[in-house]
């Protein structure tokens, strides 16, 4: 389970995230809505252990960000648009990469990537430098390497950002396919569509505070407004009043 | 499996498959350094045969004597023609190239007397050089020939006129006048060579990865960064130092093998014996550890490669200086010298290269290698260990300005309150360029007014100019603050403590760097008060001005834009800065005792919270010098560089710089720009 209790991220003068306190459950799907700068990056590196929290925590399934940070690198994975490849390392190699900085070894370790080289169809180009991969096997190279410690959150740094339509997809598969799997699943993004067909609940985020949150349906009921993308706009415009959560 | 070392693999790994990489450790080395000397040798050995297949025009202008134009005409290299029009037609040719040499006799001489004669010819042309060298010997010849015949008129010997012989025999061997000469350029080389290759892996590693986004996903896997600093930083150094050997041997193949003809005709041969070999690449691989550091510290604060090529250029450059020194003629190798940073490495390399080095001097530059190494390996592990470093000071959520510079200039809608460190740095490089080039040309033109003007218009008025634009809070960046009664007792006391130190630290640097006598010299010609009015001008110039303009810059927008950093951190930079501002290429040993009096005043500062603190401690210091220098009395007693200063001011001055810690850690000092808004608010 991912938990942030009252998490305060600030940089000088500025403050990042305020205050944030949210929780995703094992299978469901939490998307973190926002405005450019609204904070939700600087909350999902806090929860990765890539930044630490000023105030409050960030937990996954107990284990604290800031207190126990190799043990929560352990329970997640996380993807960030960049996909964040080894141009020079194949893609079998990247995989395997990975799988030993997260402990595997020996057979174990290769039968883990044979898994996933067969589950994400990685095999006609395993043996392929990624800097010569196209998008859409960058993406699945990605989505095996993200994967290769079976780790029990996701956490997705707006996924889904300039793929194409099939690309996308693939995300979009992964994603359900995760959440029948019981992962507790934390995603940003700017697409409402992919909000709609994913996401189980939703926070939105202005100005690093948490304004909303609910079902997409709660949204649209609170807001009033006909589809997510005008209730979004609603919600973070500068006279819409915050939700007390 | 250990995580540094998968990390390393990995590395080594994607950084073999690295064209660029492969290109500096391995092509450079052993292909294009034997090929460029090679290659440079032919066209050497080319130019000088060409030169000397040619004949050159030289002209012969005056009343020449037949036995001189017969020796003229003897040598081969040259051939007379004829020209018309004297001395300014001579000119005229050498300029255009038609003519070499000539030479321009003087009337005849008396019996006994001498007669003049002067060779005209061109510097820098290589023709007209050779053509002067033909027409001088043989002239020599003919002054030979000359003076046979008035010694044999008088029945005198030739010996006569020459009643010491002086022959010269060198007892070095060839292979050490062969490592003598190329051991003043080889160091150079290797050094440069390691550097590079350390170079291009540190970028990629570090601001590469940040780039391409897999730094991120690198630090969210369960390793330790200590780990992915130490997996990395090996792969670096390890390069570098396998870069080092491959030029070491290629060096050696391409000197010792015989491939270059030069060195053999010459005279030079070229061994360097095995044990040399071996010390040589055993201190190329700390040199390799430290540049990899640096390298890595630098690289990883970058976000692009582009960046850290830029942030990198300034250590090549700062790399050359000391490589460069052994090809100095005069500078010998030295204990001081040795501690330098790759200075040391360098004199030891060309020491064993010549076959003469020195154990104890080597056991020095082995030393101080290894440990600037470590020094520059904590400060790249804490590189990697800063969020900040990582992924910005602001985060990728901090809102980004479209403007330009210049509107947010214009607008002063800049968000921090103080510079941040980047921009104090920027500004003290600025205002230190501007102070080299036109403080120097002020004071040239207008001697003293010429430094009040420099310290006003050049340190002063930048200073405010860039707070003003900058729109940050002055009082809050400058220290703006009127000091207490116990800030400005414990200013007080630590400028008592730490001036006759610093006068403590230049008298005992005085035994490993000579004083220059000139400054001394220039300085008491300066230094002279005959009048009240003279000596209150002094002091406001060489005190006052000072106090007030220099601190601005250094205490005030330097210190107010690095208070973010560790206090150690700070106070050391902004010593150490303020030391190098007051260098020039005469007053190296300004550094230390300036450095000094930087560190202490800036700490002052920082827990007074007053600029003005700062400004009564540099007009404490400056005052007593323009004092001692004018005054007779004080000047004998205490200023007399042979003599040290008197034991008993050193504890007296350290009780005074004790008890002026004790009286300021009273004080509450600020830290950043939030923390000093509200100290300010508290008053």
């Amino acid at each position: 389970m991912i938990r942030f209790q009252g998490l305060t991220k600030r940089y000088g003068s500025l403050t990042a995230v305020r205050d944030l306190t949210l929780e995703v459950r094992p299978g469901e799907v939490y998307a973190l809505l926002g405005p450019n700068g609204a904070g939700k990056t600087t909350a999902l590196r806090c929860l990765a252990t890539l930044l630490q929290p000023t105030e409050g925590t960030a937990s996954v399934s107990g284990a604290d960000a800031l207190h126990n940070p190799l043990e929560v690198r352990r329970r997640i994975a996380f993807l960030a648009a960049s996909m964040g490849l080894y141009e020079r390392l194949t893609a079998r190699e990247l995989v395997e990469y990975f799988g030993r900085l997260h402990g595997l070894d020996g057979e174990h370790l290769q039968a883990r990537v044979d898994e996933l080289v067969a589950l994400f169809g990685l095999g006609e180009f395993r043996n392929r430098v990624c800097g010569r991969l196209s998008t859409g096997q960058r993406q699945r190279v990605s989505l095996a390497r993200a994967l290769v410690h079976d780790p029990e959150a996701l956490i997705l740094d707006e996924p889904t950002l300039g793929l194409d339509v099939l690309s996308g997809q693939t995300i979009y598969d992964f994603i359900s396919w995760e959440r029948s799997r019981k992962k507790a699943i934390l995603f940003s993004t700017h697409q409402m569509e992919e909000v709609e067909l994913l996401a189980d609940r939703v926070g939105v985020l202005r100005r690093g505070e948490l304004v909303a949150e609910g079902t997409p349906e709660d949204l649209l009921e609170r807001t009033g407004e006909p589809n997510l993308a005008r209730a979004f706009l609603s919600l973070v415009s500068e006279n819409a009043p915050v939700e007390a959560t | 499996m250990s995580p540094w070392w998968i990390v390393f693999k990995k590395e080594i790994r994607e950084t073999l498959r690295d064209r660029r990489t492969l290109q500096m450790m391995i092509a450079v080395p052993v292909l294009l350094y034997p090929v460029i000397l090679i290659a440079s040798e032919q066209i050497l050995l080319f130019g000088r045969r060409s030169l000397e297949a040619e004949r050159q025009p030289v002209a012969v202008l005056g009343e020449a004597p037949p036995d001189l134009m017969r020796l003229i005409e003897a040598r081969e290299r040259i051939r007379v023609v004829t020209l018309e029009g004297g001395e300014e037609r001579a000119i005229d040719a050498i300029r255009q190239d038609s003519l070499a040499a000539a030479v321009v006799l003087g009337p005849p001489a008396a019996e006994d007397q001498t007669r003049q004669a002067m060779i005209l010819f061109d510097a820098i042309s290589d023709r007209s050089t050779r053509g002067r060298r033909e027409l001088a010997t043989a002239m020599d010849q003919w002054a030979d020939t000359l003076l046979a015949q008035r010694l044999g008129e008088r029945g005198l010997p030739a010996s006569f006129a020459r009643p010491v012989a002086v022959a010269d025999s060198s007892v070095a061997r060839p292979e050490e006048v062969g490592g003598y000469t190329l051991g003043r350029i080889l160091p150079l080389l290797l050094v440069v060579i390691t550097l590079l290759g350390t170079f291009y892996p540190a970028i990629d590693l570090a601001a590469g990865e940040k780039e391409r986004g897999t730094l991120e996903t690198l630090l969210t896997a369960p390793v330790p960064p200590a780990s992915v600093v130490a997996g990395k930083f090996v792969t670096v150094a390890l390069i570098g130092v396998l870069a080092a050997a491959l030029n070491l041997g290629s060096m050696l193949m391409t000197f010792q093998t015989g491939v270059l003809q030069f060195v053999g005709s010459f005279g030079l041969d070229f061994q360097i014996p095995l044990s040399a070999v071996v010390i040589i690449f055993a201190t190329l691989v700390p040199l390799a550890v430290l540049f990899g550091a640096v390298c890595l510290g630098i690289a990883v604060h970058s976000s692009s490669f582009k960046e850290a090529q830029n942030a990198l250029t300034p250590v090549y450059m700062l790399v050359l200086l000391p490589a460069m020194l052994p090809m100095f003629p005069g500078i010998d190798f030295k204990p001081s010298l040795a501690l330098v940073p790759v200075a040391g490495v360098s004199f030891l390399f060309r020491d064993l290269m010549a076959g003469d080095a020195d154990f104890v001097l080597g056991t020095l530059v082995l030393l101080s290698t290894v440990t600037y190494a470590a020094m520059a390996l904590v400060f790249a592990a804490g590189a990697f260990g800063s969020e900040d470093v990582l992924f910005g000071a602001s985060g990728d959520d901090a809102e980004v300005s479209t403007e330009s510079l210049w509107t947010r200039v214009r607008k002063r809608s800049f968000r921090h309150r103080t510079p941040t460190v980047r921009a104090a740095l920027t500004f003290v490089v600025a205002v230190a360029v501007l102070f080299f080039w036109m403080g120097v040309t002020l004071q040239v033109r207008y001697r003293e007014l010429g430094v009040l003007l420099s310290e006003i218009l050049l340190l002063l008025i930048p200073a405010l100019v860039f707070v003003r634009l900058g729109g940050y809070a002055a009082r809050e960046t400058l220290s703006l603050r009127l000091p207490t009664g116990r800030a400005v007792g414990g200013a007080l006391l630590m400028a008592l403590g730490a001036t006759p130190l610093a006068w403590g630290i230049g008298w005992i640097q005085s035994f490993f760097l000579p004083i220059p006598w000139e400054m001394l010299e220039g300085f008491e010609q300066l230094l002279t008060a005959e009048t009240t009015t003279r000596l209150l001008w002094l002091i406001l110039l060489l005190a006052v001005t000072p106090a007030i303009c220099e601190e601005f810059v250094f205490r005030g927008v330097l210190l107010g834009g690095t208070r973010s950093m560790k206090t150690w951190q700070f106070v050391l930079l902004n010593g150490a800065i303020f030391g190098a501002f007051h260098l020039s290429f005469e007053t190296v040993i300004r550094f230390l005792p300036t450095a000094w009096l930087g560190i202490v005043i800036s700490w002052t500062v920082w827990r007074t919270r007053s600029l003005w603190a700062g400004s009564l401690m540099h007009l404490i210091n400056n005052g007593s010098i323009v004092l001692l220098g004018t005054s007779p009395a004080l000047k004998e007693k205490f200023s007399d560089p042979n003599t040290p200063l008197p034991v008993w001011i050193f504890p007296l001055a350290g009780l005074s710089l004790w008890a002026g810690t004790r009286v300021l850690s009273k004080l509450r000092p600020a830290r950043g720009a939030e923390d000093l808004a509200a100290l300010w608010k508290e008053g």
